[in-house]
C-alpha cells in the first residue's frame, strides 16, 4: 500500500467538478453584490427559427441603450438577455429565472405569440413590469390583457385587418388564397385578414397552412401553381418566410402571384435582405417601415452599425428601450411604484421609431399607425418603402 | 473456525454497506427537506421541475436499466399524462389526486397502446417502434387544436389543491409544489425499487441478459416486457400530471420526440441502472439548460461534451464514477 500525497487523476477530477458546481451557484451572487443598477431583463430568440430575429432584437435595444449612455434617470442600466430558443416552455423558465434569480426590475422581449401567452400568468403571479415587444398574440389585448403587461407593438389583428381592408380596396375581391404557417400568429393573421376582407365583399377560395418550420413548401405551391389565384396573403416569418418567397420564385409564380402578407414575411433586415429580388413587388402591412419618417434617423443609424436597413425586430428592440425610457423618466426612476409607472405611462403619447405611440388604458396595449409597404428596387437592394399609411389604429380589445 | 470468521467478516461487511446506504438515503431526506428554506422561490420551482422531470427518467430507467429497451418514446407518456391533467384541471379543476389519478391511467394507457406495437421486439426495433408510436401521439396533441390548443399548448390552468376531505391544501406555491414533487419522487423511488425486487423485476432483468432460457424456463417474455411498460407508464404518467402545474404551461414540446432523447441522455449521464441517478442527470442537463445558456447560445455542446466525458470516463454514469472515486480505486 502506497500513501498518495499528491493529486490523483480522480482528486483532479472531483475538484474541477466541485469547482464548476461552486462557480455556477456563486455567480449571481457576485452580480447582486454589485451595486444597485437598473436591471432590464430581455427574453428572446437566439436560436431556433427565429435566431435571425432575435439578434436583431437584442441589437436594437442594445444600441438604444448606448445611446443613452446605459443610463436611464440616473440610473446605471443593466441588460441581461436571455435566449427561449421559440419554445414555450423555455420562455417561461427563462422569465422566472430573470425574475426569481437575477431580480430584475424590467422584464421584456418575446418574439413567438406562443411564448407571449405562456409566460403570460408567470409574469402576472409575480406582479412584474413587462414590456413584451414583439410578440403579438391577440388574446394579450383580450382576455389574457393583464395590469403590467404592456405592449408597445402591434397586435396580429391589427396587421391582418389593415391587410384586409387594403386588399378589398385596392388589389381585388376575388381569387383570393390565404396561405399561413400553423400556429398562434399565423392562424391569427389569416383569421382576421379573412374576417375583415369578406366583411368588405371580398372572397377567399381556399386556405392552406404549413407546420412552423416547414423546409419544403413544394406541394403547397403546386396546389398554388395549378389554382391560380390573382393575390395570396400569406404570413410566414423568420427562416419559413426566406424559404417561402425562394422557393415561390423556383417556381417560378413570383412574378405571377400577387403576394400580400403580414409585416413579418417581408421583413426588412430579416427576408428581404436575404432573398433580395425574390421579394420584389411583394406587398404588406406592418408597424415599421425602415423608409416611415419616424424611422429615417434609425435607419440610417442602424445601417452605419450592422450594415443593414432594420426590420421589424431590430426596430422592436429599439422602441422597447423608448418607451421604458419614456416610463422609467416620467417617475424619475422610481420603478418600484409599478401603478404610478403604468399611470405615468398612458398617461402620454412616446415618440417612437414605430411612429408616435399611445397606450390603451383598457389593456396597455399600443394604438399604432401601420404602414402599407411595397418592396421596391432602392440604392442599396429591394426596399420597403411606404405607400400608404393607416393612422392610429386600435385593436378591438376585451370586447372582441 | 476460519469458515465462521470468514461468515463473519462477511456478514459485518454486507451490515456495514447497508448502513452506509442507510446514511446515504437518509442524508439525502435531511437535504430535501433543507432545501425550501434555503432556496429562492424560483430555485424551488427549479428543482420541483428536476424532481418531476427525474421522476419521468427514473421510469425510463426501469424499461433501459433492467429490461435493456431504450425506449425514445417516452416522454410521450409523460407528456400524454400531463395534457390529460391540464385538460381535466381546466374542466373539473385541479385536485392533486385526481390528477395523479389521470396521469397514472393515461400513461398506463399509452403504455398499454406502445407496448401492443412493441412488446415482441428488442434492440433498434424497438427503439424505432417506440420513436414511431410517441411521433403518432405527438401529431395527434399537435393538431388536436380545440382540445390541446395545437402548437400554442394549453395555459391558464387552475391552482393546485389538495382535498382531504376535511379541509383543502392549496398546493401552488413554490414550497409546496416542491414538497409535491419531492413526495412523489421519493414515492416513484420506492415503487420503482420494489418492482425491481419483486418476482416481475427479477424476471425482466432476466429478459435482458438471456433471453433464450427465460423462455425455455417458461416465462412469457412479451408479458414481462408489457408489465415493466405498465409500471412505468404509471409513473411517468404520475410525473407527468404534476409537470404542468410547475409552469402553468404545458406545450406540445413535452412530448416530442427529442425530449425522449434528452430523458435517454439523462439517464446514461446520472447512471443506468441505479435509478436515484436519474435525479441527478436530470438536475445536471436542466442546470446545464437554464444556467449555461445565459451565457452562450451553445449550451448543447456543453450538455453534448458532458455526455461525450461521462461514456469516456464514468460509462457506469455519475452515480457508480463518484460512488467509485469516493470509495477509491482498489474495491470495484
Amino acid at each position: 500500500m502506497t500513501i498518495r500525497t499528491g493529486l490523483t487523476r480522480r482528486g483532479l477530477l472531483a475538484a474541477g467538478g466541485a469547482t464548476a458546481v461552486a462557480g455556477m451557484l456563486g455567480a449571481p451572487m457576485i452580480a447582486r453584490a454589485a451595486g444597485q443598477p437598473l436591471k432590464i431583463g430581455m427574453v428572446t430568440s437566439l436560436s431556433g427559427p427565429f435566431a435571425g430575429l432575435g439578434e436583431a432584437m437584442r441589437a436594437g435595444i442594445a444600441m438604444a441603450l448606448a445611446e443613452y449612455g446605459n443610463e436611464l434617470a440616473g440610473r446605471p442600466v443593466e441588460l441581461i438577455v436571455e435566449d427561449d430558443q421559440a419554445k414555450p416552455d423555455e420562455g417561461v423558465r427563462k422569465f422566472r429565472k430573470l425574475i426569481g434569480q437575477d431580480n430584475v426590475d424590467i422584464v421584456s422581449g418575446v418574439i413567438s405569440s406562443a411564448v407571449a401567452l405562456a409566460v403570460r400568468d408567470v409574469v402576472t403571479e409575480a406582479k412584474a413590469l413587462t414590456f413584451i415587444s414583439a410578440g403579438s398574440a391577440n388574446d394579450l389585448a383580450r382576455g389574457a390583457a393583464s395590469p403590467l403587461v404592456f405592449r408597445p407593438t402591434k397586435t396580429n389583428w391589427m396587421l391582418g385587418h389593415t391587410a384586409g381592408l387594403w386588399a378589398a380596396e385596392k388589389i381585388s375581391k376575388t381569387g383570393c388564397i390565404t396561405i399561413g404557417a400553423d400556429y398562434a400568429a399565423g392562424r391569427e393573421y389569416i383569421g382576421d385578414f379573412v374576417q375583415t376582407y369578406t366583411g368588405q365583399g371580398g372572397q377567399v377560395n381556399q386556405q392552406l397552412w404549413a407546420p412552423l418550420g416547414t423546409t419544403d413548401f413544394g406541394p403547397l405551391l403546386t396546389t398554388l401553381a395549378s389554382a391560380r389565384p390573382e393575390f395570396i396573403y400569406s404570413f410566414f416569418a423568420g427562416s419559413d418566410a426566406v424559404r417561402f418567397l425562394k422557393q415561390m420564385k423556383d417556381y417560378r409564380l413570383h412574378d405571377k402571384i400577387r403576394v400580400l402578407g403580414g409585416g413579418a414575411l417581408f421583413d426588412q433586415e430579416d427576408v428581404v435582405a436575404t432573398v433580395k429580388d425574390a421579394a420584389l413587388g411583394g406587398q404588406n402591412t406592418c408597424n415599421q417601415s425602415p423608409t416611415a419618417p419616424a424611422s429615417l434617423d434609425f435607419s440610417k443609424a442602424y445601417k452605419a452599425a450592422r450594415g443593414t436597413l432594420p426590420g421589424e425586430m431590430g426596430t422592436a428592440g429599439y422602441v422597447t428601450a423608448q418607451v421604458i425610457k419614456a416610463a422609467v423618466e416620467r417617475v424619475g426612476g422610481d420603478v418600484a411604484a409599478k401603478d404610478k409607472l403604468k399611470e405615468a405611462l398612458l398617461a402620454q403619447p412616446v415618440d417612437t421609431v414605430f411612429g408616435p405611440m399611445t397606450f390603451d388604458p383598457r389593456n396597455n396595449q399600443a394604438i399604432l399607425d401601420i404602414y402599407v409597404n411595397e418592396i421596391v428596387e432602392g440604392e442599396g437592394g429591394p426596399v420597403n418603402q411606404v405607400i400608404h399609411t393607416y393612422k392610429a389604429v386600435q385593436d378591438p380589445g376585451p370586447s372582441a | 473456525m476460519t469458515e465462521t470468521v470468514k461468515a463473519f467478516d462477511a456478514a459485518a461487511a454486507r451490515s456495514t454497506q447497508v448502513n452506509r446506504r442507510i446514511a446515504c438515503v437518509a442524508g439525502l431526506l435531511v437535504l430535501a427537506a433543507l432545501v425550501p428554506f434555503a432556496a429562492s422561490d424560483y430555485q424551488l420551482r427549479f428543482a420541483a421541475e428536476i424532481l418531476i422531470v427525474g421522476t419521468a427518467v427514473l421510469s425510463l430507467d426501469l424499461l433501459v436499466g433492467f429490461g435493456g429497451l431504450v425506449s425514445l418514446g417516452h416522454a410521450t407518456l409523460f407528456g400524454g399524462a400531463a395534457y390529460a391533467a391540464a385538460v381535466a384541471a381546466r374542466a373539473w379543476g385541479a385536485d392533486l389526486t385526481l390528477m395523479v389519478g389521470i396521469g397514472i391511467v393515461t400513461g398506463m394507457a399509452m403504455a398499454f397502446v406502445t407496448g401492443i406495437v412493441v412488446m415482441r421486439t428488442i434492440a433498434l426495433f424497438f427503439l424505432i417502434l417506440t420513436l414511431i408510436v410517441g411521433q403518432i401521439f405527438w401529431e395527434i396533441v399537435f393538431h388536436w387544436r380545440s382540445v390541446t390548443g395545437g402548437a400554442d399548448g394549453l395555459r391558464g390552468l387552475p391552482a393546485l389543491e389538495l382535498h382531504l376531505g376535511f379541509t383543502t391544501l392549496d398546493l401552488s406555491s413554490s414550497r409546496a409544489l416542491y414538497i409535491t414533487a419531492a413526495v412523489l419522487a421519493f414515492a416513484a423511488w420506492a415503487v420503482a425499487r420494489s418492482f425491481v425486487n419483486a418476482p416481475a423485476g427479477r424476471a425482466l432483468i432476466g429478459t435482458r441478459e438471456r433471453q433464450l432460457r427465460m423462455s425455455a424456463l417458461g416465462y412469457d417474455i412479451a408479458r414481462i416486457r408489457m408489465m415493466a411498460l405498465l409500471a412505468s407508464g404509471a409513473i411517468a404518467g404520475a410525473a407527468g400530471a404534476l409537470y404542468p402545474f410547475v409552469n402553468q404551461y404545458i406545450g406540445p414540446n413535452s412530448m416530442h420526440w427529442t425530449f425522449s432523447a434528452m430523458m435517454v441522455v439523462m439517464l446514461v449521464i446520472g447512471g443506468v441502472g441505479s435509478l436515484y441517478g436519474a435525479f441527478i442527470g436530470a438536475a445536471i442537463c436542466l442546470g446545464i439548460q437554464t444556467y449555461i445558456s445565459s451565457y452562450t447560445d451553445r449550451w448543447q455542446l456543453v450538455v453534448g461534451l458532458i455526455f461525450v466525458l461521462t461514456v469516456l470516463i464514468m460509462p457506469r454514469g455519475i452515480v457508480h464514477g463518484v460512488g467509485s472515486l469516493m470509495r477509491g480505486k482498489g474495491k470495484p
